[in-house]
């Protein structure tokens, strides 16, 4: 229920004048294709969420990719071309995404960078397979992405099964007993949530006691609050995005639940302290992958964001970063942007410095190690906990 | 199990607050103002502006002070309800009922990615809130403040009710409900009234906005879209255009939600609310209290 009938009929009208405005621009994108040059630019394609409820990352994701493109053409570009960026709305809701996805095809995108919501990210998958535009996913990580196999998609975040991995590790270092998982019912929270439970319902301390989904974009959670404290859980771990996570640690902590909360990678914000006030947010931890605030020795390139933006980077900034230098990378090696090229370049990549270490894929297009770590918020700052090594 | 009730009526006062604006327009000129939930998250924002401007008060003085900012923005929301209609309503007000329709939802939008675009895509946070420890009465957690919400949503209900039922005002707007030609030959100024009515609909949705930013915290531009749903679907049951049916449809749907909730776990807990209101609309179309005769504002 999150689209009146009128709402949705109106975005579905827009995709399909997308898709038809597209079928003509296809055309013209292949003849482009054909006359490309040694001094055409090499074109970036980013999808990030810039409306809808997640519209607060896209800048932090599109800046530090502007950032690396900018670095990277002042060194001459790539091949002697220059890298250019198109970045489209996802909203991260599924019919905006392939609306984007096919816009980007349209104006003639070499590779792809985007990609934060899973949900949204899906199904742009086949889209841009079927042009032939290699994907370098800097953000989303359910495992469904992944899960086809297709030869195109690589993630450079942690997978959700990597994330559930490194929840159950602190979870059982705790030394918790019963532990509730609250999702939002989105692709990415409820992937990590089951497979959090998955590994707590093998034999061990720990036992998942409720499984709770919750509504997203809304204010009042204290009907979702009254089931969880029901079950007297000394864990709560809320997979999902940091509005609701905020909301959620506080009215947990305003209900009168003393035990540990943990929260999920979209969660990790400062904006979530900020919403659940200093004093309720205090004390919860998150898995998360590298981020600015936890990254060794990225002083330069934060004040680099910093001078460039006059804002701090953000969530998953690394992340979009790195991917547009793999990308140019892998352009580099495949002495071009034909798709199979690049495809082969990036599965043959090994040691790439990147944030979260040194990169090589797994056969499955992931990361070898997710780099998951856990954070915990301390005097109102998100900080590293445990590095989980 | 008083838990649940509470939960259902706190979050139920909510709905009916932002319900009732919706009912009073849809009775006086038939139309569903879906721009109506953005009015609240108006509220919302007009009310953080106020608290920025006003600065840091200690704790303390943050509920009279909340009183204060609320009617402040019950005011200016409520004038910007009177402008919205006077924009892209009254000049359609003779154009099949779909165009009004359609106006409202880009209405909607309009307000929505307005806001976007002014106060950024970035959540805000409410500067002064109310927190506050919980006591246990009859077995629910409570806190005072969410007993002050209560009672203020209560008393502009109440004070609503008296003004449509007990005075010349409530009586001219449910004249024009009955019947707006006959009403205007009897010498009520039919445009002025649906003014005034637009601007009590959207001050009480403003109310609502800032009721919940103040206890919620977290605001943001899209935050009107579902309770503007939800709102709908109160004034639908408790009897779309009926005054009291609607504050006891608000009422009905919180408590669905709530129960709706603990029986059956979280990701039920709209099938379970939407699933009754399909069932109940089959069986009683006009909803708790609305009947054909009843007089409509």
């Amino acid at each position: 229920m999150r689209a009146t009938p009128l709402k949705s009929l109106a975005s579905l009208a827009a995709v399909g004048l997308l898709v038809t405005g597209c079928g003509q621009g296809l055309l013209g994108g292949d003849d482009g294709d054909k006359a490309a040059t040694a001094n055409d630019p090499i074109v970036l394609g980013m999808l990030i969420p810039q409306s809808g409820s997640e519209a607060a990352i896209g800048p932090y994701m599109s800046n530090a990719a502007q950032l690396a493109l900018d670095e990277i053409n002042a060194k001459g570009g790539v091949l002697g071309r220059k890298l250019e960026l198109k970045t489209a709305d996802d909203a991260c809701d599924a019919q905006s995404a392939a609306a984007g996805a096919n816009k980007l095809v349209t104006e003639g995108v070499d590779i792809s960078v985007g990609g934060y919501c899973s949900g949204a990210t899906l199904p742009t998958l086949p889209i841009f397979g079927k042009a032939n535009i290699p994907m370098i996913i800097p953000a989303a990580n359910s495992q469904e992405l992944v899960d086809q196999k297709l030869k195109h998609v690589f993630l450079i975040n942690g997978t959700g099964s990597q994330q559930a991995g490194a929840a159950e590790k602190w979870i059982a270092k705790q030394g918790a007993k019963s532990v509730v998982l609250m999702h939002d019912n989105t692709s990415y929270s409820k992937d990590i949530a089951l497979r959090t439970k998955a590994l707590l319902d093998a034999p061990g301390d720990a036992e998942a006691v409720l499984v709770e989904t919750v509504t997203p974009k809304e204010s009042d959670y204290s009907a979702n609050i009254t089931n969880v404290l029901a079950k007297k859980p000394d864990f709560v771990y809320w997979t999902g995005y940091f509005q609701e996570g905020g909301l959620i640690a506080r009215q947990l902590r305003q209900a009168g639940y003393k035990g540990s909360i943990m929260v999920g990678d979209g969660s990790v914000s400062p904006k979530l302290v900020e919403i659940a006030g200093a004093e309720a947010a205090e004390g919860v931890y998150a898995t998360m992958t590298q981020t600015p605030d936890t990254l060794e020795g990225a002083e330069g390139w934060i004040a680099a964001y910093k001078k460039k933006y006059n804002a701090d980077p953000g969530p998953y900034s690394n992340q979009a970063y790195d991917a547009v230098r793999l990308a140019a990378e892998a352009v580099t090696k495949a002495g071009g942007t034909d798709g199979a090229k690049v495809i082969s370049a990036l599965e043959a990549i090994d040691g790439f410095s990147m944030f979260s270490g040194p990169l090589k894929f797994t056969p499955e297009h992931t990361l070898a190690n997710g780099g998951f770590q856990i954070l915990v918020v301390k005097d109102g700052k998100i900080t590293l906990q445990d590095s989980l090594k | 199990m008083t838990q649940l009730v509470w939960n259902g009526l706190f979050v139920g006062s909510f709905y009916a607050l932002v319900a009732l604006g919706y009912s009073m327009v849809y009775g006086i000129i038939k139309l569903l103002n879906f721009a109506h939930g953005d009015l609240y998250m108006l509220g919302a924002f007009v009310g953080f502006a106020i608290l920025g401007a006003v600065g840091g008060v200690s704790s303390s003085m943050a509920l009279p002070l909340l009183l204060v900012v609320l009617l402040a923005t019950m005011v200016l929301t409520g004038l910007a309800g009177v402008a919205l209609e006077r924009i892209a309503y009254r000049p359609l007000r003779r154009a099949p009922r779909l165009s009004l329709l359609i106006t409202a939802v880009g209405a909607s939008f309009a307000l929505e990615y307005g806001m976007r675009a002014a106060a950024g895509a970035d959540p805000r946070v409410y500067p002064v809130r109310l927190g506050g420890t919980s006591v246990e009465v009859l077995g629910a957690r409570l806190t005072l403040q969410q007993l002050v919400l209560v009672g203020v949503a209560v008393v502009l209900m109440i004070g609503l009710n008296l003004l449509i039922t007990r005075t010349r005002e409530g009586r001219a707007m449910r004249a024009i409900a009955l019947d707006p030609r006959t009403s205007s030959l009897m010498g009520i100024d039919v445009n002025a009234v649906i003014s005034r009515t637009f601007f009590l609909g959207s001050a009480l949705a403003g109310a609502a906005g800032v009721m919940a930013g103040a206890y919620y915290g977290k605001i943001d531009f899209l935050m009107g879209f579902l309770i503007g749903l939800k709102a709908f679907t109160a004034a639908v049951i408790g009897g779309i255009g009926n005054i009291p049916g609607t504050m006891l449809g608000g009422l009905l749907l919180g408590l669905l939600e709530s129960f709706g909730t603990f029986w059956l776990g979280g990701e039920w807990r709209d099938v379970f609310a939407f699933g009754v209101l399909i069932l109940f609309l089959t069986v009683r179309p006009t909803g708790l209290l609305g009947e054909r005769v009843t007089e409509r504002v």
